[in-house]
């Protein structure tokens, strides 16, 4: 398998260091950081693109450009595009990952974005998506200097996972001009569902979370309890936390929300609750 | 890697000749009408309905054209079993969504190509309760259908044998009835909904009813529970129209016209329509001649294509004097409630369309709403469920990775619950236009107070029984599912669009079918009841013979069902049925 997957960043900052181990998961008990691997998550040894001969020549294909053949850069200008990359190293951060194995997310962004290729539709708030993640990339800057006075690229790690925790929270400070024209929580779902998608569309990604992928014209027959397939692998699980250098580790669940339109707001907006 | 049971499979042979089913082709010589030439029928829209109806009135014998805006597939070929690979199923034109409660399109809720929406759709197929027919009547909300449970009855136990439905032998709810094939073995999610049930003593229907096929059919095979159902069926387990009757179309010499993207209805000067014009793949556009007109591009398609027809004397749009075109848009709630289990689960295995209660479906009076909702089981695969994990959870980052290295230990949850009919939940037209130059559709949705009462009973509910089933954690991500109305069917000109077959009010050869004409939706998903409609129009076009191409005469008589038309293989069979039950309730 080839793996041009991703562009180590430049800046000695970025999570391409894996030496620096402030920016790597650790074992809770021992406080050790726990080194990268080619293959995190609990499933160790399992890979599903073993399985390929077993899958349709469709789904192949499909599986293997994306694995194997990366789209160039065309809709992002190199600013931009090592801009996102880093963005995403916070999104969907792959420290953990050794860095001949980590999932590039840029690419198929970019070759969406090229084709202008979307979900279906636009939320009215919204401006078109090439349009939303120009305008993020200024705001994005705005807020990173208005904090911390230094373009966002710049920045120590935990101070960008600072600026970007600012849109997740909904609450970013700086350029409310650009946050008028659109929507912070849905340019937040737009910006973390590309992530997701492009990430979890990788065979990797599936090795990772055990998910057991193609099963045409196979077959799943081992339906109850959980249970792998004679192909599928135990799971074998092991304690970690989120690395020092890192907000995104916790987890706020939104139990009282009941309706989409206030669920991915922000939690201190509460008189939008139901009663 | 461990070796499957009794040793390796062999690899499939260059060529891929491993493949499952006869009908991953479909090579049948078809008819093709010339433009100039005036066919019986265009229907605009070969989905659900467009689907059935194709069939029906090319096996009575009429010329008709089918125009759909996406491609005829070819499953084999076109299809993966892959969640970022299907984007091309689902209709991702653009559109503007608003209003205080905007909904989401594309994979959610729209389908593109030949089967429509019925080649991405889980499956599940309830019927609607006889309740569902007059709630105004009932319960002072919404709006009564102009026909009753028993009209559609015959229909509903017709198309559950044409799919066929697999379900249990005995269905407790609305009108109890059975299913004419078995139900499915469980997977790891069914089971926990009946656990959860059971502990709470709901009763629980597991295995069906869904579309799938439990054992081979024709030359169908039955489902290998690979779980890509909403990514389109390459088994050929899954009903949809493509497979269940399209081919039976072309064989009684309907041609369907891909690609085709139709543009606007035509209207002659005598105020009856004439034809469709439409764009063909490269932009060029073209003129089919008709005696009559069918639409059947869904709720969002259907009153978009009939605002973008407005003309002398419709300037409101045609078909639209009523000014009721667009309005009456539902969806229904479709929150998932995801509970982590100590054991795994593995949901991506078996149809996420499994087992469902309908337990809490009618209007209680302890409630402070009225109607209710089913829960349902639902399987997300990894990109759906991270996006719920952030929606629910607000994950990123770090807490994203864990949440997804925890997939195989959740199990999930659908309500689905009624949103009543609102005027202002309407389809207009938009400033932008599409790449044709047609203006594109602004749907705004708003929930009401109702509404949101149901929805939190309803999240509060499906949590419980998660807890019951002996989750951990429970969390949920609010959402919505379906989309009907837009074109509501109805007694009175002044505010419906169509008559009770699907007849516009204001053009005698002009018709709606698809979901767009429900007046209400209940908590059933809409597929099984769209495609009972149509196979009812059918029905009522052929008793009308010719009359439609040059009258304006509304016969209103209720025509029999007419089974013979079934395609080949699905009628006759035995369903068990429990008629006695009806009237004396549950």
């Amino acid at each position: 398998m080839t793996t041009k997957n991703r562009e180590t960043s430049e800046t000695p900052n970025q999570q391409g260091d894996a030496a620096d181990t402030s920016l790597v998961p650790r074992d809770p008990l021992t406080g050790d950081a726990i080194l990268p691997r080619t293959q995190p998550g609990y499933y160790a040894g399992f890979t599903t693109l073993s399985q390929q001969s077993f899958w349709d020549a469709a789904t192949r294909k499909v599986i293997d450009k994306r694995v194997n053949h990366q789209p160039p850069i065309r809709f992002f200008n190199p600013t931009e595009a090592s801009f996102w990359t880093t963005v995403f190293d916070h999104l969907i951060p792959q420290t953990d990952r050794t860095p001949d194995h980590r999932i590039a997310i840029l690419p198929t962004l970019d070759e969406r974005l090229y084709h202008d290729r979307t979900n279906g539709y636009r939320y009215e708030d919204m401006p078109h998506d090439r349009e939303a993640y120009h305008l993020a990339f200024d705001a994005i800057n705005q807020e990173a200097r208005s904090e911390y006075r230094a373009d966002f690229i710049s920045l120590p790690y935990l101070q960008q996972d600072l600026v970007l925790k600012t849109l997740h929270d909904g609450e970013p400070k700086a350029a409310p001009e650009i946050w008028k024209q659109m929507s912070v929580h849905r340019f937040w779902l737009l910006l973390i569902g590309d992530a997701i998608d492009i990430y979890y569309a990788h065979p990797w990604a599936w090795d990772e979370i055990g998910f057991g992928g193609p099963a045409y014209p196979r077959a799943y027959i081992r339906l109850e309890r959980g249970e792998p397939e004679p192909w599928e692998a135990e799971e074998q699980r092991y304690d970690w936390v989120a690395p020092d250098h890192a907000v995104s580790g916790e987890i706020e669940a939104t139990h009282e929300f009941y309706l989409e339109s206030v669920q991915h707001r922000s939690h201190r907006r509460k008189h939008e609750r139901l009663p | 890697m461990k070796k499957p049971l009794l040793g390796s499979f062999e690899p499939p042979a260059a060529g891929n000749k491993h493949m499952l089913g006869a009908l991953q082709h479909i090579h049948l010589p078809m008819r093709r009408f010339k433009e100039l030439e005036e066919v019986d029928y265009v229907i605009v829209g070969v989905g659900s309905a467009g689907g059935v109806l194709l069939q029906r009135l090319a096996r009575a014998g009429f010329n008709v054209v089918g125009l759909e805006a996406g491609p005829f597939w070819d499953t084999e070929r076109d299809w993966v079993s892959d969640e970022a690979g299907s984007h091309d199923l689902y209709w991702e034109d653009p559109r503007v969504t608003g209003g205080t409660d905007p909904l989401a399109f594309g994979s959610n809720n729209c389908g593109k190509g030949v089967g429509g929406g019925s080649v991405h759709w889980a499956a599940f197929t309830p019927r609607l309760h006889p309740s569902d027919f007059e709630i105004y009547t009932r319960d002072g909300v919404g709006t009564d259908w102009p026909i009753t449970y028993e009209e559609i009855r015959p229909y509903y136990e017709q198309l559950e044998l044409e799919m066929p439905v697999a379900g249990p032998a005995y269905y407790p709810w609305g009108h109890p009835h059975g299913y004419p094939y078995g139900p499915h073995p469980m997977g790891g999610v069914g089971n926990a909904l009946i656990r959860g049930c059971s502990a709470l003593d709901i009763p629980v229907c597991i295995g069906g009813p869904v579309a799938i096929l439990s054992g081979s059919h024709g030359d169908r095979p039955h489902c290998i529970y690979r779980g890509f159902c909403i990514q389109g069926c390459k088994v050929g387990a899954k009903a949809s129209t493509l497979i269940t009757h399209v081919p039976d179309a072309l064989h009684s010499g309907a041609e369907i016209r891909d690609n085709s993207m139709a543009a606007r209805v035509s209207l002659g000067k005598d105020g009856r329509v004439n034809g469709v014009h439409y764009f063909d793949k490269d932009g060029r556009e073209h003129f089919q001649r008709a005696k009559s007109v069918i639409l059947c591009g869904y709720a969002i398609e259907t009153p978009r294509l009939l605002l973008n027809s407005a003309c002398p004397g419709f300037e409101l749009g045609l078909a639209n004097s009523s000014d009721t075109v667009g309005r009456y848009l539902m969806a229904q709630a479709g929150t998932v409630v995801l509970g982590r289990f100590d054991q795994l689960v593995r949901m991506y295995k078996a149809p996420p369309a499994h087992a469902l209660t309908e337990e809490f479906y009618e209007t209680d009076p302890k409630n402070d709403f009225a109607r209710g909702f089913a829960i349902q089981t639902v399987g997300p695969l990894p990109a759906a469920f991270g996006k719920q994990m952030v929606s629910a959870k607000k994950a990123w980052g770090w807490g994203l990775r864990r949440e997804m290295m925890d997939y195989n230990h959740w199990a999930s949850f659908g309500l689905l619950g009624e949103i009543l009919p609102w005027p202002e939940n309407r389809v207009t037209l938009a400033d932008e236009k599409d790449r044709f130059g047609l203006p594109i559709a602004h749907v705004s949705f708003n929930l009401h107070e109702n509404d949101k009462r149901l929805i939190k009973a309803a999240t509060q509910k499906t949590i419980e029984v998660m807890h019951a089933a002996g989750a951990t954690e429970v969390v949920h991500e609010a959402r919505y599912a379906h989309l009907v109305g837009a074109a509501r069917m109805g007694s009175d000109p002044r505010t419906s669009v169509v008559d009770k077959f699907g007849r516009s009010h204001d053009i005698a050869n002009l018709f709606i079918c698809d979901g767009s004409i429900m007046p209400t939706q209940g908590s059933a998903n809409p597929g099984l009841t769209i495609q009972a409609l149509a196979a009812r129009t059918a029905d009522y076009l052929i008793s009308q013979a010719r009359t439609i191409f040059t009258g304006s005469k509304r016969d209103m008589t209720t025509p029999p069902i007419r089974r013979e038309l079934a395609p080949p293989d699905t009628w006759g069979k035995g369903v068990p049925r429990f008629t006695h039950l009806l009237s004396a309730g549950r």
